[in-house]
């Protein structure tokens, strides 16, 4: 297991060297750069820019050098643990998303923990009383919550938050602290403002991951390892519990690692629709003005996160399950 | 019971907000130290602690005196808007506009602002610009004429600052207009020929589209100059901000938005950054500008940028009423929404304000394009454009495109700008005449028609087939599209509407590959300064595809290129005559040059005068001085040129 660990850590940098490259030429790839984005964004907002300025921009924005020496030099930072400087916010990519980061973090932990703590009883309850009203109508839930897009849910909710209490529910906290440092009024202020976002976030993974569950728990009930223990006089909650769920929870452990770089893409949407300082609106953005070194970072975090994700699915499997680790 | 949980929610909301400390205390008494200038109260307490000096020590000699709209107004409050991150930094230029001098609130002339005179000689070749004497930076530094003298020697003929010496400080000759200091608040601008739009340029010379404003806070921005500050430590400076060069960090220090200690003049000075969630304005304690009866302005005492991931939910915002004062990326398509909400909910009115002139949708046509000779000669066929305008039923997309606003014309000046060249021109060949458009279309040779009934070009079986090219910016151009398509298949011109991408479009109209689009005609009131559409020398980057190689004619001096025909040089000759006369000629000039430009259908116009581009405005109930009528474009600044800093809150 160790062996394993060490070999994909070893790998690690040679990949995100590979998917550096791979990343800094898709973001490139769509016509113009960003200085053609950056003026045509001007231009559709009402301005128009005079050619000298144009030449006066490529030259501060050391868009006038070939692509490849642009990409050195974003290598260059990145060697020295530096994610560079964003063209578009003239900030270090670093501040910025690491700005976003912790309450993407915080969201996706939240709407995660949110997640397993409704679909993993769910599931049990259905797959032991199946066939029964309640299972039925849990049945229902989740296909609506399946069917139902995410960023449509927020944009009912916020249209009845609008229609009946004359509220706009967007953002994560009130105006007056969204510039505050940190204080305790403001994380309560944070707390009156997640929760939505979180059950929204949460709903379509929880409906999937009751179904998920409620099948594999099915498959397992019926195996001759239950009824023999049945036989021997457990207790049925000890034994479903002990035995049975721990193996229908597999898939969903193996699935943790995906989870990781979902959280940050999966929610592009809703935190657009619900104007959500998350870090997904903020690569969207990135990537529509082609500011290439923030775009990249914020893509090679993902690869990163993948790998990583990876290998804690990988770790965590083994640790749920002593078949793999035998394998090992 | 629903009205009641409202105000519940408003009062809470309020009270918030007072909590918060994001409202200044509530006044307490008049300062006694400043008989003749009133202080803020938001001031009066630190200037009671003896943090700022009063205000009177704090004004110029001879303030600017502004004229409120409406009445007197009270101190206090915060502007709510909405902007969308820090690529959206004209939002905060519009709002400030932070000048020497500028336009008046409906655009026809040039007011003073931080200068207090600007005079020409009597030839025009010289300009002189007084400075308000004792006038004060943010941070109470002088403001003087060396902050002038600091741009001219140190930024723009700094080769790595300023690459490229901008159209407007070159002479004829190409050499570079001298400036000079005549004494510490005058200083004089010298031209070799007549120069006689020099206060509209300088109206704009306000650090907007990251242009450097014509005066910088030289002491302040020293540091971060290579003449003034040794190599190594800058370069230190320099990458411990990350940037590679000086350069950039000189232009990301210069610009007040991006970097809230740089001082500047304007009415509020940013306290946070626009790459923040929150970009937000306080007043300028220094501000030169008083009203008539000696209240120091500006009378709000923040503006609040919130940030918002699209413009979607910036509108949704402004239909809940939580922006108090929002024009910029208000959507036209919302209007109904706004108004039914206006009655409703009684938080807000909305005002519009129509463009200034030109056309809010207008077709280009590439005189120059090269890809298919066969279209290339139909596109110049001045016969062929000037059916293409007659086929077009323009009343159809004023109801459906702009729900009944504005009317159908031609790119030229509005009605009430002086440069109006009468109904003559503003409406020709805006009618919808399709049997007209047929008969000239069979004259000039496409009187074959295949079995779909589109025609061919003359000679051949191939179908005359049109590419529309389209960006969803502004307005409902995509839609608009979609029409002038239907319209023109009628006639028999296939047409093919491609909606594209911001960046793709620009790219394609820098590289001459566009055939045919649809963009705005706002330079109607400016033929002759900034980037006027009708110049073939400043077309692309932001203009129109009317002629891509003429341009690169006239940039090889004739070298390369399109050697454009003869009504397009008089147009060049024209605005540049126009920079050198005096008004009333420019009067004339501009309408000749209206009635080239529309004679020979470079650009057909469509619907003009519509309130499309940021003039479908949402204005709290209580915030007062808001002109109904206001001149709106981008060198006005609008609403900018509405003299913000008299906006208030009626208690």
């Amino acid at each position: 297991m160790l062996r394993v660990i060490v070999q994909r850590l070893l790998l690690l940098p040679v990949l995100l060297l590979v998917f550096s490259i791979l990343v800094f030429v898709l973001v490139q790839a769509p016509p113009g750069d960003f200085l053609t984005s950056y003026v045509s964004m001007l231009a559709a907002s009402g301005s128009s820019v005079d050619m000298a300025q144009v030449e006066a921009l490529k030259h501060q924005f050391g868009l006038d050098q070939p692509i490849h020496i642009q990409y050195v030099r974003w290598m260059e930072s990145l060697l020295k643990g530096d994610l560079g400087l964003s063209l578009e916010y003239q900030r270090p990519n670093r501040e910025l998303i690491g700005e976003f980061l912790l309450l993407t973090v915080l969201l996706a932990l939240l709407s995660f923990i949110f997640t397993w703590m409704i679909a993993i009883p769910a599931g049990i309850y259905a797959a032991t009383h199946p066939r029964s009203f309640l299972d039925y109508a849990l049945a229902v839930l989740n296909y609506v919550g399946v069917a139902t897009p995410n960023f449509l849910l927020a944009l009912v909710l916020m249209w009845l938050a609008f229609s009946h209490f004359g509220i706009s529910i967007t953002g994560l906290f009130s105006p007056e602290y969204v510039q505050a440092p940190w204080s305790l009024e403001r994380v309560v202020d944070l707390l009156k403002h997640i929760w939505l976002p979180m059950i929204i976030l949460g709903i379509a993974g929880t409906a999937r991951l009751t179904r998920i569950m409620r099948a594999n728990l099915l498959d397992e009930l019926n195996k001759p390892y239950v009824v023999t223990a049945r036989a021997k006089g457990l207790s049925e909650w000890r034994l479903v519990l002990k035995y049975p769920v721990r193996i229908a929870l597999n898939p969903l452990v193996s699935t943790i690692g995906w989870y990781l770089p979902q959280l940050f893409s999966g929610s592009l949407i809703v935190a657009t629709v619900m104007n959500l300082p998350n870090i997904g609106p903020l690569l969207l953005r990135a990537l529509v003005s082609q500011d290439m070194y923030l775009a990249g970072s914020i893509l090679l975090i993902y690869c990163f996160l993948t790998i990583v994700g990876t290998l804690i699915s990988d770790v965590l499997l083994a640790w749920a399950d002593p078949r793999i680790r035998m394998e090992g | 019971m629903k009205g009641k949980r409202h105000r519940l929610v408003i009062l809470t909301i309020a009270i918030l907000a007072l909590c918060a400390g994001t409202y200044a205390p509530t006044p307490t008494h008049a300062l006694a130290q400043a008989p003749k200038y009133k202080e803020a109260p938001m001031l009066a307490e630190l200037v009671k602690a003896g943090k700022l000096p009063p205000v009177g020590q704090r004004l110029p000699e001879d303030p600017l005196v502004v004229e409120t709209f409406e009445s007197i107004g009270q101190h206090g409050g915060m502007w709510r808007r909405g902007f969308l991150g820090p690529g959206d930094f004209n939002n905060y230029h519009r709002v400030v506009y932070d000048a020497l001098v500028r336009y008046s609130p409906d655009g026809t002339k040039v007011d003073p602002k931080l200068a207090s005179k600007v005079e020409p000689s009597k030839d025009f070749t010289s300009w002189t610009v007084i400075l308000r004497k004792g006038a004060k930076w943010s941070d109470g530094t002088p403001f003087t004429a060396d902050d002038i003298m600091f741009w001219y020697n140190d930024v723009l003929l700094n080769k790595d600052l300023t690459p490229a010496i901008p159209f407007w400080m070159r002479n004829k000759d190409g050499s570079t207009v001298v400036v000079e200091k005549i004494n510490d608040n005058t200083v004089r601008w010298v031209y070799r020929e007549p120069n006689t739009t020099f206060l509209m340029e300088l109206a704009n010379k306000d650090s907007g589209d990251r242009v450097y404003a014509v005066f910088l806070p030289s002491n302040y921005l020293k540091q971060f100059h290579v003449k003034y500050t040794d190599k190594a430590q800058l370069d230190r400076m320099a990458a411990d901000a990350k940037f590679r060069t000086w350069v950039e960090l000189f232009a990301a220090r210069n610009h007040p938005p991006e970097n809230p200690m740089r001082p500047t003049m304007a009415a509020w000075v940013p306290v946070t950054r626009v790459s923040d969630q929150m970009f937000i304005l306080r007043r300028n304690p220094y501000f030169v500008g008083v009203d008539k009866a000696g209240n120091q302005l500006p009378y709000i005492d923040f503006i609040q940028f919130k940030f918002f991931t699209d413009a979607v939910s910036l509108n949704m915002a402004a239909i809940a009423g939580q922006l108090d004062l929002q024009e910029r990326h208000i959507s036209l398509a919302n209007y109904p929404v706004f108004k039914e909400q206006e009655k409703k909910a009684g938080k807000y009115r909305i005002i519009l304000w129509p463009t200034f002139g030109g056309t809010d949708a207008s077709v280009s046509i590439n005189q120059t394009f090269a890809k298919d000779p066969d279209l290339a000669k139909l596109f110049q066929n001045k016969d062929f454009r000037i059916a293409m305008s007659l086929a077009i039923n323009r009343n159809e997309i004023k109801e459906s495109a702009f729900l009944g606003l504005g009317e159908p014309r031609q790119p030229v000046a509005a009605p009430w700008h002086p440069y109006y060249p009468g109904d003559a021109y503003a409406k020709k060949y805006t009618e919808y005449r399709a049997d007209e458009a047929n008969r000239m279309l069979d004259r000039i040779g496409l009187d074959r028609k295949d079995a779909e009934g589109f025609r061919l070009f003359p000679g051949t079986t191939r179908r005359a087939t049109i590419e529309l090219s389209v960006v969803p910016a502004f307005g409902p151009w995509p839609d608009i599209a979609q029409l002038v398509a239907k319209d023109w298949e009628r006639v028999g011109i296939r047409t093919i509407v491609q909606v594209r991408d911001r960046s793709l479009h620009f790219t394609m109209r820098q590289a001459n590959d566009l055939q045919v689009e649809i963009w705005n005609q706002d330079t109607s009131g400016f033929p002759f300064t900034g980037v006027p559409k009708y110049d073939p020398r400043s077309l692309l980057y932001g203009t129109l595809t009317t002629g891509p190689l003429w341009k690169q004619w006239y940039d090889t001096g004739g070298r390369e290129g399109v050697e454009p025909p003869a009504e397009t040089k008089r147009i060049v000759e024209l605005i540049d005559r126009g920079k050198t006369v005096g008004p009333r000629d420019q009067v004339r000039i501009a309408q000749e040059i209206f009635k080239i430009w529309v004679d020979n259908m470079y650009e057909i116009g469509i619907i003009g005068l519509t309130p499309m581009i940021q003039g479908v405005v949402v204005a709290n109930v209580r915030m007062r001085n808001v002109p109904d009528k206001l001149g709106n474009d981008w060198p006005l600044r609008t609403p900018g040129n509405a003299r913000p800093e008299t906006f208030f809150f009626k208690k």
